[in-house]
C-alpha cells in the first residue's frame, strides 16, 4: 500500500441527472463540504453505466467508482436504476475476479432532496478508498 | 492465399495498429472482456483465476502440467445471459485430464493470454502479457502448458516465442492431449448420438489440429461432417470481442443451418468464443430456423461421455 503524503485517491462518481446530480447540487447550495477526491460525472440515467465503463475507470487509474441513482420507484425512466443494480452486481463479480475487489465499487440511491446524504455518502466512500490505498495499478 | 504474396493476416493487423493504436473502434459486450484483459496486464493486480475449481476436481499444485484457463471465468460473468454453463468447460477439462491420469496445476493468478491484443495490433499490451505469463510459468517449474481454448494455445505456442523463449516447455491443446490418451488406451469414452463439429479457426487453420478432436468425437458418438469443415471450416462470425454486426450474425445463422442440415443432434465446437457466438445466434434466431441443433463444447461433451467407473 502506497500512502505517501502527496497521494490523493481518485474517485469517480456517476450521478444520474434527475436525482443524485440534483442531490449534489443541493449539497452545494447547502455549502455542505465533501471529500475533494471525488470527480462527478453526470449521466442521464444510472443505467448508462455498464461494466465496461467501470472497468475503464479502473484501467485509467481510478481507485474507486460510485454509481448514484434514484431510489427504486423514483427512476425518471421508470426502471433504469433497477437495471443498473443488475449491472453493478455483474461488475462486482468481475472486480473480484480481477483482484481489484468489489469494495471499490458502490451503488447508492440518493434523491434530489438528500444533499446531506450525498455529502455523507461521498465522505464515507472516499474515506474507505483512502484506507484501501492505491498501488494496485502501478503501471498507471 | 494471395497470389502476389501479401501476408494478409499481418497486413490487417498492421492496419489495425495504425488506425486505432490498439483500441477497437467498436468493442462488443461493452468492451468488458477487452478491459479485463488489459487490467490483468498490470503487475500490481492479482486476479483470482481458480475460483471455479470444485472439490471433486483433482488439482496438483506441484504438477509439471499447467491447465491454462484464459478468459472463460470473465466470460461466465459477462455472457451468462447467453450461456450459464461456461465454467463447466474448465471443470470438464480437469475431469478429462484426471481420467487420463493427469493431475494438472492451475495458476492462482492468471493473466490474459494476449491473443486478442496481438491481433488488434496492440503489440505493447501483448508483450506485457506474454512476458508476465512466461515468467509466472518459468518460476513454478512448469514443463507443459495445456489449453482447452485454441486461441490461448495459439498465443503460447505461436506468438510468445516472438517475445521470449519458451525453451523446455511444451504447449498443446487439450484436444491433442486427449486424442493421445485415447490412442494409448488411457482414456475411455462411452456415448452415443450423432454430432457434427465446427472447427475453430485457431485450432484447424492455425494449429492444424483437425483429426484430434474428431478422434474424441468418434470415440463417443457418430460424427457427420458439415460441407465446410477441417481446414476449410467456416468462421463463427467475429473475433477479438470486436463489433458483432449483422454480417457476423448472418455468418452464424448460416453455420447453424449447415449444422442442422447434417441431421446431427448436437453441434460441437472446441473454442469458448465459437461456443458463445453460435449460442448467441441460436438464442436470438433459433426460433426462425427450420431445425435447431444443441450447441455444446467439445470438452464438456466428452467429459459427459467419460466411462462412469474411472
Amino acid at each position: 500500500m502506497r500512502q505517501e503524503a502527496s497521494w490523493q485517491p481518485k474517485v469517480v462518481a456517476f450521478c444520474c441527472n434527475w436525482c443524485s446530480y440534483a442531490g449534489a447540487d443541493l449539497a452545494g447550495v447547502m455549502r455542505r463540504q465533501y471529500d475533494p477526491a471525488v470527480r462527478i460525472v453526470r449521466v442521464m440515467c444510472s443505467s448508462r453505466i455498464d461494466a465496461g465503463l467501470i472497468l475503464e475507470c479502473f484501467e485509467r487509474g481510478a481507485d474507486g467508482v460510485m454509481v448514484l441513482g434514484c431510489h427504486p420507484g423514483d427512476c425518471h425512466y421508470i426502471s433504469g436504476n433497477v437495471k443498473e443494480e443488475m449491472r453493478v452486481q455483474e461488475t462486482w463479480e468481475l472486480l473480484d475476479l480481477l483482484g481489484i475487489g468489489r469494495e471499490r465499487l458502490v451503488l447508492r440511491w440518493i434523491s434530489a432532496s438528500e444533499g446531506e446524504l450525498f455529502g455523507r455518502t461521498i465522505d464515507e466512500f472516499c474515506a474507505l478508498v483512502r484506507e484501501l490505498g492505491s498501488g494496485r495499478r502501478s503501471d498507471g | 492465399m494471395c497470389n502476389a504474396g501479401v501476408e494478409f493476416p499481418q497486413l490487417v493487423r498492421e492496419l489495425r495498429r495504425r488506425s486505432a493504436k490498439g483500441s477497437l473502434p467498436v468493442a462488443a459486450h461493452h468492451g468488458i472482456l477487452n478491459r479485463a484483459a488489459r487490467l490483468t496486464a498490470s503487475p500490481a493486480t492479482a486476479p483470482r483465476s481458480a475460483e471455479w475449481v470444485t472439490p471433486d476436481l483433482e488439482i496438483d499444485q506441484s504438477s509439471e502440467v499447467l491447465l491454462y484457463v484464459g478468459c472463460v471465468p470473465y466470460m461466465d460473468v459477462a455472457l451468462r445471459y447467453i450461456r450459464d454453463d461456461l465454467l463447466e468447460i474448465p471443470r470438464s477439462a480437469v475431469r478429462l485430464l484426471n481420467a487420463a491420469g493427469v493431475r494438472p496445476r492451475v495458476l492462482r493468478s492468471e493473466r490474459c493470454c494476449g491473443h486478442d491484443a496481438y491481433w488488434a495490433g496492440d503489440d505493447e499490451l501483448f508483450a506485457r502479457l506474454a512476458r508476465a505469463n512466461i515468467e509466472a510459468v518459468r518460476e513454478s517449474g512448469i514443463k507443459e502448458i495445456v489449453a482447452f481454448c485454441p486461441e490461448c494455445a495459439s498465443a503460447w505456442r505461436d506468438l510468445y516465442p516472438k517475445v521470449a523463449s519458451l525453451e523446455g516447455m511444451r504447449v498443446r491443446t487439450l484436444a491433442e492431449v486427449l486424442a493421445d490418451a485415447i490412442s494409448s488406451g488411457k482414456l475411455k469414452l462411452k456415448g452415443e448420438g450423432t454430432v457434427t463439429f465446427h472447427d475453430p479457426c485457431r485450432l484447424s487453420k492455425g494449429a492444424g489440429v483437425v483429426e484430434q478432436p474428431r478422434a474424441l468425437l468418434k470415440a463417443a458418438g457418430t460424427l457427420v461432417e458439415m460441407p465446410r469443415s477441417g481446414p476449410m471450416s467456416a468462421c463463427c462470425g467475429t473475433a477479438g470481442w470486436a463489433d458483432c454486426d449483422h454480417t457476423a450474425k448472418r455468418v452464424q445463422i448460416e453455420r447453424l443451418g449447415e449444422a442442422a442440415g447434417t441431421g446431427a443432434g448436437t453441434l460441437i465446437t472446441a473454442c469458448p468464443k465459437c461456443l458463445i457466438h453460435l449460442s448467441c445466434a441460436d438464442r436470438h434466431h433459433g426460433a426462425e430456423m427450420p431445425r435447431r441443433v444443441r450447441i455444446e463444447d467439445l470438452h464438456v461433451w466428452a467429459a459427459k461421455a467419460l466411462a462412469r467407473d474411472y
